[in-house]
This record gives structure tokens, C-alpha cells and sequence, in this order.
């Protein structure tokens, strides 16, 4: 028996149900948006243009974030015409930086990458989470370290040469920076200062698209590790870039300890199920009934009907998304398994319909 | 159940269906900043009431900052309940993926759990709309408001039964919410115990409410504990009588319809829309009317769209009105006190047997006539000559 008169409640859930945190916020939300109880709000302290398409943003946030570790990324939150969404990007600053710093470049047809881009200008405010990721130096950092990065996968890389050099290296390390033209290149003058102003990194730029003289240019292949790295075998590699070299580099390194971080770009996910008529998706908390093909994430299918489930890093990694299936089956793309028919927790974002579904949403 | 609407055949019905659709695609497309603007703005004034009014009651020492304080605690209430509550837990602002104004997390200042409500409110009501034991809201289980109700004796004392309904809606909502989820448990499950757990949720809701409302504020202000109780039960009260009116508004005027089960078997789309709009009914008043009802002044719109954010009912309603007109349907709308009035006269009106139900209410009116013939061409051929095309319907 509890005591009275918390006989259906306890003290604590009572407390909970007055919303202190809610009202809180309210009042330091009204004092300083920035101001917070649950959330980590950072405002943008600047704008640097990187590239034609990419900007890093610096960004000063309250006192609930705690910190990071050079390689790791972070959820950011925006609000796109009154809609939060929320996506990962890396943290390119150091640690011990005052500011955190991320880098954004444009995507194709990315509604974050994009508008990052475009709107955001000093003084806004971002929502961010907390850091995570494996991404980042083991506790005894290897004597040969090599780094393979394309495109935006730069950016938690340059974070963790700065972390080499705040802990001054003395190992060696490479770069191999996989990226379109000589004017695509990310954080070019943080880079080459790195390198100047130690003798433990060599950098390569390898141009994809446009070729510029005196410098390598195609995608990553064997002869382009043979011609760049010779000491491939006795090297511990980070590997970050789009899917297509992270599998190909996968390949070419067996055998080798590889970290490695996946960018998937929107769409990059779906594989291509052409399917025949519709399954039924009944939400069992909304008490709804949707119709879906079944051919992409059963997130992504849900937001084209209006529908808006919470969601993260739409890549199966953050667990934001995860929601009780009830009943039916969904095939897991990130390895293409089929589930259990009966209850089970998925993550919607990275599952596809096979077959009528509950789901507790 | 007499309707005053023309009866439309299936074509036409479907037609009717397509608009109505076209015309929900049309205003949806445009939800966003503006919309989440407004709750957020809505929000803010339900925390700056609340916070104002309680600290008013507290600290007053002479009758005016008590009364304002109360004031202000019921007008918190109402939005609360209303604008913010009613609205958010439907869904409608569950697209800006905030958890504020989420409906799987919100949970509002009334003694009714907001989980049981969304089971019998959002499924219950809104997929079964005055349909006769299937909807348990209409007439609450104990109010007969059609012929179609079988009259006992009992119902002699709706009039008074529902005056007190009035001042305690908040109980009604509340204690409604796992009666409906018990009757909906399918015979065999029914058990005291699943009656016990649905009753559990409903408790500790009341919990909450009464220790904040009644103890915990009450205590902060010492020995002016007298002032806060009386403060709280009036605000309360104001609430209860606001929200009964509103609500009842909704669906149980004069001319507001009610169906069978038999009625909605295999029922389309289309029909299911003309169902909404023929057992609801609107209250016209200005814009500061329309928020203080949450937008139930909008009952119509409400229930053929109720996932879209309430303030858009505004803008669709003329709309929707002259669909109707085309097709000779009824839009049930009038000024509060009309439809309050007409509510009343059909609580009085049924709580008598049929024949003096019948004759207290009157005759009705006669058909409405389209403004626009709609027949569907049975056939349509095009013949294109040189010059013009031709078509033969
Ligand atoms: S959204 Fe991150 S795991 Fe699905």
C-alpha cells in the first residue's frame, strides 16, 4: 500500500504530471532562446563559406552539452516551415575548441544539408543532441595511420587531426582526401595548417571529376593506394565517405583494422523494390489505416501520406524512430533480413513492408 | 432519422466525396510555419494565463485581483482543454514533431486521461458520428435525444441530470473514457478486472488533478488555503459549463441527424463525409469566439477533416458551405444561443414520450433544393470536327 494520498500516483509522478520542466523551459525560453532544461540549444556565432557548397557553422551551445570526442557526430535539430527535423552531421571542431564547429555541405535533393545551407545565418538557434559514434582514436593511437575521406566525410576526420595534433603525434599519418574538383576541397586552410605545422601528416587530393596538373585524380582503387601508400600493411585505416567507396575501400582493405562511418545521402538506403499493389499499415495509437507500397522505408512511406513519426538520422543508427510492430512482417535494408512475423521492436526507418502491419504509432 | 437535406443518389454522393477531398488536399498543402505559429502563440497564452491566474488567487487581499485571478485560471483552462488540448491530441499538430504538441505525449489540465479520451473520442466518436450505440456520445448513455432512443420514465429527469452533467463535465468526459473502453471490450474479455485497470487510469488522473488543485496550491498559500480551493473549483466550474455548451453544440441541435448501424455498413468514403456533416453543427461568432471553442464552432469542418490544424476551419468552412449548397445539403450553423436554445429544446422535448416529443418539436422543413443540378452524364463521347470539339452527355 502506498502511502496516502499517493495511493494511484507516486510522490514523483505527481511532481512529473505538475510539468516543472515544461514551465521552466517556458520561462527561460521567454528569457533567452537559447535557455533550457531539457535541450541543448546552440546559437550560430558564424558562418564560414567553405566551398561553393558547404559552410561550416560555428555554434555556441548552453550549458546542458557535454562535450565530444573529435570524430564523433551529433544530432542537430531544425525547424523546416514549422516542422522539426532533425538529421547527424560530425563535429569538425576540436574538443577544446571554444566554439563547436560543423561542417554542411549540400546534398541533392537533402532538405537539411540544403537548408543549412541556404538560411541559417548568425544568431539562429539549432537544436542539438548528445555526441555519439565509434568513429573516433582508440585509447592507444596506432604508429600509421591512414585516413581515407570523400567528399563531406572530411569533416570528422579533420577533427581528429586536430585531436593528433593537440596530443602531438609522432607517428605518421596519410590522407587521402577523395573529392570532385581542387575547388570542392573542405576545409582546405584548417587542413594544410595541420600539415604545415607538423611533419607527421602527408595529405593527397584525388579529383574525381575534374583533374587538375599535378595531382591524382579518380576514385579509390588499388593502384591508387599502391601509387600513395606504402606502408598499407602495418597501417590502422578511418574510412568516411559516401557508400559506394566505403564499400570498395571495405574490399580493398581486408584483412586490415578499419573504422569506418557511413554518409548515406537521402534515398541512398532504398533498394529497388518494384512492388505489386499495397499492404496495409494500421497505427494502432492514431487508429489509422495507410496503404503503403512497400517498396522504401516504412518511414519514409509514412511521411509521404502527411503522416510524421518521429525520426533521427534516417539511417538505422540513432534509435529515434524505433517503434513496436505488433503484427506482420518487414525486411530489415540494412542487411535484408526478414523479421519475425509477431511483436518486436524496428526501426521504421530502415524497414520496409512486407506484408500488413500493426504498428504502435 | 428526417433530414432536411436532399437526398442525393450514389453519384451524386461520390461527386459531393471528390470535392470535399480536393478540397482538404487544397488547404493541407499549405500547413506549416503559420500553423505551427499559432499553437505555439496558443501555448504561450495558456502558460501566461495559468501563471498569472493562480498567482493572482494567491496573492489577493481584496475581491478584484481574486476575481481576475479566477478569471484568468478558467480562461487557462478553456485553452488548455480547447485550442491547445482538443486540437493537439487529434493530431493535428503532430507533423512539427515536437513533443509539446505531440498527441502521443501531451496529457492536459481536465481530470480525463488523454489516452482514454483519444480511444473513445478520436476512434469511437469520430469514425461512428451519431451513430445510435455505436458513438457513446451521444446522449452520454443517459440522454434520449431522438425517437429512434426507446423513452422510459427515467428520462423524465434529463432536463436536471444534464444540468448537473453541466457543471461537472470534466467528471462526465472522464468517468465516460473507461466505461467506453469497457463496453468496446468484446463481451467474453469483459471482467471485473479489465473494468479495474481501465478505471486505474481514470483515478490516477483524478489524482493528480485534485492534489494539485485542491492540496498542493491550496497549501502554498497557508492559511489562505480557503481562497485557492474556492479559486480552483470556480475556474473549474467556469470550464465545465463552457465546455458542455460547446460540445453539446456540436451535435445535438435540432437538426443535428443520427444513423443505425445498419445505415453504415460498407459505407464509402463519400458517405462517411455527408454522415459528418449531417450529424453536426457549427456556431458562428468572431475569431476570438472561434479560439476560446477550440474551433468546435467549427463542428463540421472538425469532423470531416479532424486531423487539420483547427484555425484552417475558418478559411474551408465558406467553402465547404457552398459545396453544400450545391448539392442541397443542410450546413448546420446558427449563433450560440440559437443552438444552445435548440439543444435544450430537444433535451426537454425527448425526455417525454414520442408523442409529446414529435409535437414539442415541430414540424420540419421540407427539403432543401440544390442550387445547381448534378447528375453525373451517364455517357460522354467527344467528337472532335475541325473546328470545335462537341459533347454529347
Ligand atoms: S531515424 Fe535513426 S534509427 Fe531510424
Amino acid at each position: 500500500m502506498k502511502t496516502f494520498p499517493f495511493i494511484y500516483n507516486g510522490p514523483r509522478e505527481f511532481i512529473q504530471s505538475l510539468q516543472p520542466k515544461e514551465w521552466a523551459d517556458f520561462f527561460l525560453g521567454e528569457l533567452n532562446p537559447r535557455f533550457s532544461v531539457t535541450a541543448i540549444k546552440a546559437k550560430v556565432v558564424s558562418v564560414i563559406d567553405e566551398t561553393s557548397d558547404a559552410k561550416t557553422l560555428v555554434l555556441k551551445p548552453n550549458w546542458l552539452w557535454k562535450g565530444f570526442q573529435s570524430g564523433q557526430h551529433v544530432p542537430v535539430t531544425v525547424e523546416i516551415g514549422g516542422r522539426r527535423v532533425t538529421r547527424f552531421f560530425s563535429l569538425s571542431s576540436h574538443p577544446k575548441d571554444k566554439y563547436l564547429h560543423i561542417t554542411v555541405k549540400r546534398q541533392k535533393g537533402g532538405l537539411v544539408s540544403n537548408f543549412l545551407n541556404q538560411n541559417i545565418k548568425t544568431g539562429d538557434l539549432l537544436e542539438l543532441g548528445e555526441a555519439s559514434g565509434e568513429f573516433v582514436l582508440t585509447k592507444d593511437v596506432p604508429n600509421e595511420l591512414l585516413f581515407l575521406a570523400g567528399g563531406s566525410g572530411i569533416t570528422p576526420i579533420h577533427s581528429i587531426l586536430k585531436e593528433l595534433q593537440a596530443i602531438k603525434y609522432s607517428g605518421k599519418a596519410k590522407l587521402l582526401y577523395f573529392v570532385r574538383s581542387y575547388d570542392d576541397i573542405i576545409l582546405k586552410s584548417s587542413l594544410e595548417s595541420i600539415a604545415k605545422d607538423a611533419n607527421w601528416l602527408t595529405i593527397h587530393y584525388i579529383f574525381s571529376e575534374i583533374p587538375k596538373e599535378g595531382f591524382s585524380s579518380g576514385f579509390l582503387s588499388k593502384e591508387i593506394l599502391d601509387q600513395h601508400v606504402s606502408n598499407l600493411k602495418t597501417s590502422s585505416v578511418y574510412v568516411c565517405g559516401p557508400s559506394p567507396m566505403q564499400t570498395k575501400a571495405l574490399s580493398l582493405l581486408e584483412g586490415l583494422p578499419v573504422k569506418s562511418e557511413l554518409f548515406l545521402l537521402p534515398g541512398q538506403n532504398q533498394t529497388n523494390v518494384k512492388k505489386e499493389g499495397t499492404v496495409d499499415v494500421f497505427l494502432t495509437l492514431s487508429h489509422k489505416t495507410i496503404q503503403v507500397k512497400g517498396e522504401r522505408s516504412i518511414l519514409e512511406e509514412l511521411e509521404e501520406q502527411g503522416i510524421y513519426p518521429q525520426s533521427g538520422c534516417r539511417m538505422g543508427i540513432c534509435h529515434t524512430c524505433v517503434c513496436k510492430k505488433q503484427t506482420g512482417e518487414v525486411t530489415d535494408l540494412s542487411n535484408g533480413e526478414k523479421s519475425q512475423l509477431g511483436e518486436e521492436n524496428i526501426q521504421i526507418c530502415v524497414s520496409r513492408a512486407e506484408s500488413n502491419l500493426e504498428l504502435e504509432l | 432519422m428526417r433530414t432536411i437535406s436532399k437526398k442525393l443518389n450514389n453519384e451524386e454522393i461520390e461527386a459531393f466525396g471528390k470535392e470535399v477531398d480536393a478540397l482538404r488536399e487544397e488547404v493541407m498543402a499549405k500547413v506549416g510555419k503559420e500553423d505551427a505559429d499559432h499553437i505555439r502563440s496558443i501555448y504561450k497564452t495558456y502558460r501566461y494565463t495559468e501563471f498569472l491566474g493562480r498567482g493572482l488567487i494567491h496573492f489577493s487581499f481584496e475581491p478584484i485581483s481574486f476575481v481576475a485571478g479566477t478569471l484568468l485560471l478558467s480562461i487557462s483552462k478553456i485553452i488548455n482543454n480547447m485550442e491547445l488540448g482538443h486540437n493537439v491530441l487529434h493530431g493535428q499538430y503532430d507533423w512539427m514533431n515536437d513533443p509539446r504538441f505531440n498527441s502521443r505525449t501531451f496529457e492536459w489540465d481536465i481530470v480525463c486521461n488523454a489516452h482514454q479520451w483519444k480511444f473513445y473520442h478520436n476512434y469511437m466518436h469520430h469514425t461512428y458520428t451519431n451513430v445510435l450505440n455505436k458513438d457513446h456520445d451521444y446522449g452520454y448513455n443517459f440522454t434520449r435525444l431522438t425517437e429512434a432512443q426507446k423513452w422510459k420514465p427515467v428520462h423524465l429527469t434529463q432536463p436536471f441530470t444534464n444540468m448537473f452533467l453541466a457543471m461537472n463535465f470534466q467528471w462526465g468526459i472522464g468517468a465516460h473514457g473507461y466505461r467506453v473502453e469497457y463496453l468496446e471490450t468484446p463481451k467474453k474479455l469483459r471482467k471485473k478486472k479489465t473494468l479495474k485497470d481501465y478505471k486505474a487510469l481514470f483515478f490516477k488522473k483524478i489524482e493528480s488533478q485534485i492534489l494539485k488543485d485542491y492540496v498542493l496550491f491550496p497549501a502554498l498559500a497557508l492559511l489562505n488555503f480557503p481562497k485557492v480551493i474556492l479559486g480552483n473549483l470556480i475556474a473549474n466550474l467556469i470550464r465545465n459549463l463552457w465546455t458542455y455548451a460547446v460540445i453539446f453544440c456540436g451535435h445535438f441541435t435540432e437538426n443535428a441527424e443520427s444513423f443505425t448501424t445498419d445505415e453504415i455498413v460498407g459505407e464509402t468514403k463519400a458517405q462517411w463525409y455527408l454522415r459528418q456533416l449531417k450529424g453536426s453543427s457549427n456556431l458562428d461568432g468572431n475569431n476570438l469566439f472561434y479560439t476560446m471553442t477550440g474551433h468546435l464552432s467549427h463542428q463540421i469542418e472538425h469532423h470531416m477533416f479532424p486531423d487539420m490544424p483547427a484555425k484552417r476551419y475558418r478559411e474551408v468552412a465558406p467553402r465547404l458551405k457552398e459545396i453544400c449548397a450545391k448539392y442541397g445539403q443542410h450546413y448546420n450553423t446558427g449563433s450560440f444561443l440559437k443552438q444552445f436554445g435548440s439543444v435544450w429544446k430537444r433535451i426537454i422535448a425527448y425526455s417525454f414520450p414520442d408523442h409529446i416529443a414529435t409535437k414539442f418539436m415541430g414540424k420540419r422543413k421540407k427539403f432543401l433544393e440544390p442550387t445547381m443540378v448534378i447528375s453525373q452524364p451517364s455517357f460522354q463521347v467527344s467528337l472532335s470536327t475541325e473546328e470545335k470539339t462537341v459533347t454529347l452527355t
